[in-house]
């Protein structure tokens, strides 16, 4: 995934960097006592009870479209998980439970079939027909797709109508991917008719949108906020919502976004890196802060296999000198968690004793013995390790530094160069843009609780291998079409294993979802579902 | 120069100049590294297969002068093009935040008039401490960066005092002009500045003159002479930098737009520029440098009636 981040922390270091330089002594005080529990991060925030008539929310910046199949990024898809209803909802603990779907049946391992709900409406008033569902993912299928979920949707044969409230779907191959990437984005379910009379509209400012989610789109002034109000035709009183109208500011510098927090001029925000302002949040008495259960991490990627990381014992070598500690607690200002794989804990959602006990084996741990031991017998390159940093973002920097600290301390040469905010997402698709690099940084996610998704990404075939590494082909081949949830653990605990050792990406951080509330209101959703699941219906007023 | 044949000339220029600007903006784009496709194809970057459709879609693969003339032709039909990340007509991004910016200015040019003005004369009639306090603050002023000034009034008036808001640009009417007061004030600061200074020293270059000597030796009231003989003929030097300043505030506000978050051009570049959407910056920079010269224009305009023996459309 790529720089969901770039452009949000471009504009916002000029002014963060004077906001921390002010507060410094006031920072350093109050995190040191900061540190998360990976065990105790929320899932929900105490529900609140009264009616609302408007809560203010922030987004990092504009959403590019509401269009569900365009929304694989923070902005989008804060705000599309409240108008537009998946198949299979995601839970605020990230695991299921019927959404749009009643029952998926799986006769085979390539059939899946889908039971629609009756009495679901669109905001129009139109019932949601068995038509609506296939056309919402037929549009994703086929080679030249654009929906930034195709890759889920590469082995989809067919999906058709197959009785009134049924929708059968045909995979080519059999697929675990696809069957979760029902409860995303993907699985988001919108009116046939409004779509096609949209055409590449649909979604913008001017083509409109219809869905059947809790709230109903109201209006997207362009620039300025995005307006929904609450559908009073939602079919699930569960989640029937109390706040009246939610609207969307899009408040792109951090500091801005911090003051108008703490003024309450804004209700709240989701923030997927600790914002520089986070101590003056925290210190606030008018907001709660709340850290949620989260699948985004903070890696460094290496992007070939021929430079100085060619060598496996350097790669370990250099991942052995990182203070992760350190790390998590200036870098993230404590609002991050030692990473020593990728897919950390809260990916478990099954067979979760199994992948405890492989997480065991591996460790956060400073080793700097083992490590120049490792550079030894390596030989350290000739060249300098080129690591490619972010321009303007303290954290891209910051990491750096510290890599470049510990590769220092176990004889390895490492060069930062900066890369301007605007052509660093080139990166993550244009070769000729990792050239003469060895490595870069990155937040990035797997879309539901199987660490498969993120694995996937280290098979051959996969965009994301830059650099070609191959150690785990077998393994996850086999895992994506193994339908069994412990014959699947296992496979998947295989591919872990070869790719925390390999280190073609070495794995820094795990970011908890930092959820950012103003003290008359409670509910949101603390946990990452909230990028797919409506996390603003439960919000309520507090007495 | 008859009025006719000068807005002739002037649009003459107008078009020539957004020419060789459209070009270069054109150019330089075009030659800078990356691409829109990351922000067409989205987070997971896309196969060989969408980047290819995608591709041939948008014509990104075509020749530069394919693409520069395909452009040009749309711009003279009034179609400012298509924005390939929003899904959006240019022109309907660009009407939706063009009111914003244009207020912005507005009140930054009427603070920038009546601060500049208004202390540069009191620094060079009243002199001795008062010409110092004012040099003072416009030295600081003047150095001092728009964003850092921006940043402090929040803090102060919007966070701290709680009078102001900390962000956007209202619901329209009073409490537009409300929100844009901060913004307003700090986009400004320097150019209320440097405007002191000039008329500081127009001032003082005039108050020197004979036919204020004379006048003053007349027995002439002092408020009469500065009025009609000091003011007058220093309006030249304060016009030419006001107007001047005016057309480069609409470049300040891309600063300010972005730390108050306002919905104007500016952010609207910003954004537009980082993710490579050609026909916006190029539409964005094309209105902006039409106001540029349509401010000059009137300044030149404005110098006939301050001074009739100044011919239309001369460069005295």
């Amino acid at each position: 995934m790529f720089p969901p981040k770039t452009m949000i922390t471009a504009a916002s270091i000029a002014a963060a960097a004077l906001l921390l330089t002010a507060c410094t002594a006031d920072a350093s005080e109050t995190h040191t006592g900061l540190s998360l529990d990976l065990d105790n991060l929320a899932t929900t925030t105490t529900a609140g009870t009264e009616p609302v008539d408007e809560v203010k929310w922030n987004l990092p910046y504009e959403p590019m479209s509401l269009d569900p199949i365009f929304g694989f990024n923070y902005a989008e898809n804060t705000v599309t998980a409240n108008l537009c209803e998946s198949l299979v909802r995601m839970t605020p603990d990230l695991s299921t439970e019927p959404g749009l779907a009643t029952a998926v049946a799986q006769p085979d391992d390539t059939t899946l079939v889908y039971t629609i709900r009756d009495g679901v409406t669109f905001w129009n008033g139109n019932p949601l027909t068995a038509d609506d569902v296939a056309y919402s993912l037929q549009r994703q299928v086929g080679e030249t797709a654009t929906s930034y979920f195709a890759s889920y949707f590469v082995n989809v044969d067919s999906v058709e109508v197959s009785g009134p409230s049924e929708v059968t779907v045909k995979l080519k191959q059999p697929d675990v991917l696809f069957a979760q990437a029902m409860g995303t984005a993907a699985g988001a379910i919108v009116e046939k008719a409004a779509a096609e009379a949209a055409g590449e509209a649909f979604g913008t400012p001017d083509g409109g949108l219809q869905c059947t989610g809790p709230f109903q789109l109201d209006a997207w002034n362009s620039g300025r906020s995005i307006e929904l109000t609450a559908n009073p035709g939602y079919w699930d009183p569960a989640l029937a919502p109390k706040v009246q109208r939610l609207s969307f500011s899009f408040i792109a510098d951090e500091s801005t976004a911090v003051n108008a927090l703490r003024t309450g001029e804004v209700d709240g925000q989701f923030f997927y890196l600790p914002p520089a302002g986070l101590s003056q949040l925290e210190n606030g008495d008018d907001v709660t802060t709340t850290y949620g259960k989260s699948l985004v991490f903070w890696t460094m990627i290496t992007t070939n296999l021929t430079g100085g990381l060619a060598d496996e014992r350097i790669r370990e070598a250099l991942s052995l000198a990182i203070d992760r500690e350190g790390l998590a607690k200036v870098v993230f200002q404590g609002a991050a968690v030692p990473a020593t794989t990728l897919a950390g804990p809260d990916y478990w959602g099954y067979e979760s004793d199994a992948f405890a006990t492989a997480y065991e084996e591996f460790s956060a741990d400073v080793d700097l013995e083992r490590a120049k031991q490792l550079v030894a017998e390596a030989g350290a390159p000739a060249e300098p390790i080129v690591l490619a940093v972010q321009g303007s973002s303290a954290v891209h920097e910051q990491t750096a530094n510290l890599i470049q600290a510990a590769g220092q301390a176990i004889g390895l040469t490492i060069e930062s160069k900066v890369i301007p905010v605007e052509q660093f997402g080139n990166l993550y698709f244009d070769e000729s843009a990792r050239e003469g690099l060895d490595g870069f940084f990155t937040t990035n996610y797997g879309n539901f609780a199987d660490p498969l998704d993120v694995y996937t990404m280290f098979h051959t075939a996969d965009s994301h291998n830059y650099s070609g590494w191959d150690g785990a082909d077998a393994p996850l081949a086999e895992a994506r079409a193994t339908t069994d949830p412990a014959e699947r653990a296992e496979l998947v605990i295989e591919a872990q294993e070869q790719i925390t050792k390999g280190l073609s990406w070495i794995p820094l951080a795990y970011e908890p979802v930092t959820l950012v509330q103003n003290t008359r209101i409670s509910g949101a959703t603390a946990s990452f579902a909230y990028l797919y699941a409506p996390w603003a219906a439960t919000i309520g007023g507090v007495k | 120069m008859s009025v006719g044949s000068y807005l002739l000339r002037r649009t003459g220029g107008l078009v020539l100049v957004l020419l060789v600007t459209s070009f270069l903006v054109f150019g330089l784009l075009y030659l800078a590294p990356g691409s829109p496709l990351a922000f067409i194809l989205g987070p997971r970057g896309g196969t060989p297969e969408q980047i290819a459709m995608v591709t041939e879609q948008y014509h990104l693969d075509d020749p530069f002068v394919v693409r520069y003339a395909a452009w040009l032709g749309d711009i003279l039909r009034g179609d400012l093009g298509y924005s390939i990340v929003y899904r959006q007509d240019v022109s309907a991004l660009i009407s939706g935040r063009v009111g914003t910016t244009l207020a912005l200015v507005s009140m930054a040019a009427i603070i920038i008039a009546v601060v500049g003005i208004g202390a540069g004369t009191f620094a060079a009639l009243r002199g001795g401490w008062g010409d110092q306090l004012t040099s003072t603050f416009a030295a600081v002023g003047l150095s001092t960066p728009s964003f850092v000034i921006g940043v402090a009034l929040i803090s102060v008036f919007a966070v701290g005092l709680g009078w102001f808001p900390t962000f956007g640009s209202g619901t329209g009417g009073v409490d537009t002009l409300w929100h844009l007061t901060l913004p307003a004030i700090a986009l400004s600061v320097a150019s209320a500045a440097y405007l002191a200074r000039i008329t500081r020293a127009a001032v003082l270059e005039e108050s020197g003159r004979e036919h204020v000597q004379t006048a003053t030796v007349r027995g002439l009231a002092p408020q009469r002479i500065v009025r009609h003989h000091v003011l007058r003929n220093s309006l030249i030097p304060i016009v030419t930098v006001l107007g001047l300043t005016i057309a480069t505030l609409i470049a300040g506000a891309v600063v300010i737009e972005n730390v108050f978050a306002l919905d104007g051009l500016g952010s609207l570049l910003v954004r537009a520029i980082l993710q490579r959407d050609f026909a916006v910056v190029q539409a964005v920079i094309l209105v902006l440098v039409v106001a540029f010269v349509v401010v000059n224009a009137i300044v030149d305009f404005l110098y006939t009636f301050i001074d009739p023996r100044i011919a239309l459309g001369s460069r005295q």
